[in-house]
């Protein structure tokens, strides 16, 4: 009842081809965009937006930008924290050699550089496939945060060997550093996270998207309908980077505000792929609901015990944490080993006909 | 199923609205949250220093009902040593909090630039960063007794007798975590090697490779350096004292700092391990008053959580998590004495932290005489520089084996302005604290 599409006739080539055809979609998406910019801000409290609503927003973006490379093109990719790093680490430099840019413009930027280093090593993704291409990326991974912690130029030559974020105004409100609100790093990076959201929509269902979601396929019978396989792999792997490295970047400038190399480590790039396979491979939706239960659940379960007055110790409820996660992991994947996001379409099948099943 | 369903969704509402809720605190106590990290990597470590902080509050709770006669809330949120977790355990336990501890120099990197906007100060007792002792750029930042560099510097003079340039032309190798507290000292070293003509040669363990560094000790055995000083921490301890057993590097040549002195990770070699040393601004006596009344109070009463099978309430963590609450409860004292308040706020732990003076004649009253190297804090110096000991592992327990050695303060101090105003520049704007000189 609640999803019936009868009676919604579409008359023009626009309506059909709309990003919501269905109008009980765009409905419910205005309604989590009211949510997200409206009431959220209105009632959260700092700890909330600082431990629950911009990292699930940013491991959202990172998880985006895997899902284009993984989901959408098939090419399996273990490197996507160290490309996080790339664009963090571009995006200090960026900020510290000339102060008065923009901050959104510098991170627009380091975006470029980590899709730079991503499509340098996506070049073996022309050749080897699958298992082989993980471990070429692994080898990005390995050799980048070595990288981060040997090239002292990119950290400014600081003692400890991380990078601390200033203070960055835009506009004259203070946006990054340990002045910035939370709510205002909260509309910054829902911004990002939105616009960015809305470009993989539209790129993933059009053209550039049907190439590589052919390419996932079957890459040969894609090579034979005249796809040019390398342009394809390589602009997967450049789009796929860039989101990553945005995400790099607002990770370290709108959250962290510091960061040491072996954040960025291999423990970063696994937790990216458990969203985005937890999510749902080759969805947009999958990644914020991945986000949601590898990024924020914890969290909120953390307060379970002392919301029902258990008394139980912190490191207790530390490790009760991890079984639950991992034992929801494992029973969502039998449940449902598409994915939240293909969850979420089956629900959607049975609203149609709900409460009347026949 | 659905009944589950149902309750589980319960569950979680109910967890998200306490998440959401700002979190109400009972004005009636003082409020010290600590970030530690009783798992993890690094939980052998931390396990035995929380322990240590939590038991000594809760035997002031039960004997003297508190502080003041105020009770005392001792708690943990526990960050396994993660930095992103750290993040939101600073943020959930910041509200109403007397201090806090984040324990973990990447923590603490995280949350030195908040501690001047959020008004907490932070507490860490002989670790972070060493140019915190400037307390007029660090204005919330404390590291009582002893830095990093007035580590390093001690164990120079020690090895040297007290000559630092009868280094010359020997070889000292530096062992250290990969890591920002790992990196602390070679500032320091790479200065005092220029000036004093010995050859330092700093040897990092990733860390990756901390329960494996046959690589790290092949080098050591290949360069043959005059001594290793090690900055080691969790796993990495265990690893480097074995492995320095299997390759029979010298023992009396092999010397830790302090958070390389744990008592577990030398059992492991026994009597191998002998005359290996640390240094330390902290010696266990489990005779002294204030160790037997934790004893009666709290581990008696069956309300430790430590492992008596293992004979942890000895060891030197243990006694020294117990040492790093007397500075915070000292420091609460001090304020509430001050202030002419029951329930000192975070700016008046503040002040208390800046005017600890923690002498012989306090420790006699507190009952732990000789148990920490006496120190003030001030506006302008947030260490105290006290100094230290040298321990040394006999085989079965760690015992003190020299007099009490100071650091060439002449030597680290022009550093350390120097550190704290590339910090204060790389961070502008930073607030500097004009009240002292």
């Amino acid at each position: 009842m609640l999803y019936r599409t009868a009676g919604q006739f579409k008359t023009t080539y626009e309506a059909d081809h709309a990003l919501f055809p269905v109008r009980q979609d765009a409905i419910l998406l205005g309604i989590i965009l009211v949510v997200a910019w409206v009431v959220l801000p209105l009632t959260a409290n700092e700890f909330a937006f600082k431990a629950l609503l911009v990292p699930v927003l940013i491991y959202t973006l990172a998880a985006l930008g895997l899902n284009i490379l993984t989901g959408y093109a098939g090419q399996l990719s273990l490197g996507t924290g160290a490309f996080m790093g790339v664009g963090a680490y571009a995006c200090y430099k960026i900020i510290t050699i000339f102060p008065e840019v923009n901050l959104l413009v510098a991170i627009a930027m380091s975006g470029f550089f980590s899709a730079a280093v991503g499509v340098a090593f996506g070049v073996p993704s022309l050749r080897i496939k699958g298992f082989y291409l993980a471990i070429a990326t692994l080898a990005a991974q390995f050799f980048l945060v070595w990288l981060f912690e040997k090239w002292a130029w990119l950290y400014n030559y600081s003692a400890s060997g991380a990078i601390q974020v200033p203070t960055i105004e835009m506009f004259g409100v203070v946006v990054a550093g340990p002045n910035a609100k939370a709510i205002t790093q909260y509309y910054f990076v829902l911004a990002v996270v939105t616009v960015v959201t809305m470009l993989a929509i539209n790129i993933t269902r059009g053209r550039i998207g049907r190439i590589w979601k052919s390419v996932r396929d079957m890459d040969i019978a894609a090579e034979l309908v005249g796809i040019n396989l390398m342009k394809a792999k390589l602009s997967a792997f450049f789009v796929s980077s860039y989101i990553v490295g945005i995400a790099g970047a607002l990770f370290v400038f709108l959250w962290r505000g510091a960061a040491e190399p072996n954040l960025f480590d291999i423990p970063l790039s696994f937790r990216v792929l458990f969203i985005v396979i937890i999510g749902g491979l080759g969805s947009i939706l999958g990644n914020y609901l991945g986000a949601m239960l590898i990024v924020a659940l914890p969290v909120v379960l953390s307060y379970l015990p002392g919301a029902l007055g258990i008394p139980v110790s912190s490191s207790m409820v530390e490790h009760l944490n991890t079984m639950v996660v991992g034992a929801l992991i494992i029973f969502f994947l039998i449940v449902e080993p598409h994915g939240l996001a293909r969850f979420w379409a089956v629900l959607r099948e049975k609203l149609i006909i709900w409460p009347f099943p026949h | 199923m659905k009944r589950l369903a149902k309750t589980a969704l319960l569950a979680s509402g109910l967890a998200l609205a306490a998440a959401f809720a700002a979190p109400a605190f009972a004005q009636d106590a003082i409020n010290l949250p600590n970030l530690s990290y009783r798992t993890g990597p690094f939980a052998a470590t931390g396990i035995p220093l929380m322990n240590g902080q939590r038991d000594y509050i809760a035997m002031l709770n039960a004997r003297d009902g508190g502080v003041n006669g105020v009770t005392i809330n001792y708690e943990e949120c526990e960050t396994g040593y993660n930095t992103e977790k750290g993040v939101e355990c600073y943020e959930k336990t910041k509200a109403g909090a007397a201090v806090t501890q984040p324990w973990s120099t990447g923590i603490t990197l995280q949350v030195l630039p908040k501690s001047n906007v959020d008004k907490i100060a932070v507490l860490a007792p002989g670790y972070g960063f060493s140019p915190m002792a400037d307390g007029k750029t660090f204005k919330w930042a404390f590291n009582p007794p002893s830095s990093y560099w007035d580590g390093a510097s001690m164990i120079l003079q020690n090895i040297s007798q007290g000559n630092l340039d009868s280094l010359k032309g020997k070889k000292i190798a530096l062992l250290h975590l990969d890591h920002p507290y790992g990196k602390e000292p070679i500032p320091l070293l790479e200065a005092l090697a220029a000036k004093h003509g010995f050859t330092f040669l700093p040897i990092p363990v990733g860390l990756k490779e901390m329960q494996n560094q046959s690589a790290q000790w092949l080098q050591i055995r290949r360069e043959k350096p005059d001594f290793v000083l090690m900055w080691g921490w969790g796993a990495m301890n265990a690893g480097a004292i074995t492995e320095a057993v299997k390759t029979k590097y010298p023992m009396n040549q092999f010397i830790g700092i302090w958070w390389s002195s744990l008592d577990g990770d030398l059992k492991l070699v026994g009597d191998a391990g002998k005359g290996y040393r640390a240094v330390s601004w902290s010696v266990p006596n489990s005779a002294s008053k204030a160790m037997q009344d934790i004893k009666k109070h709290v581990v008696d009463a069956g309300k430790s959580m430590i492992n008596q099978a293992e004979g942890e309430f000895d060891w030197v963590f243990y006694q020294r998590g117990v040492l790093i609450s007397m500075m915070s409860v000292e420091a609460i004292k001090a304020a509430q004495a001050k202030f002419n308040v029951k329930v000192p706020n975070a700016e008046q732990v503040r002040w208390g932290l800046e005017n600890l003076d923690i002498n012989e004649a306090k420790l006699a009253e507190l009952g732990m005489e000789g148990m920490i190297v006496p120190f003030k804090t001030s506006c302008a110096d947030h260490t105290g520089h006290g100094g230290a000991w040298m321990l040394e592992w006999d085989g079965k327990q760690f015992v003190k084996a020299s007099d009490l050695i100071k650091p060439d303060r002449a030597a680290i101090e022009p550093l350390e302005i120097e550190k704290a105003k590339e910090y204060a520049t790389a961070n502008a704007p930073w607030p500097l604290n004009d009240e002292c000189k």
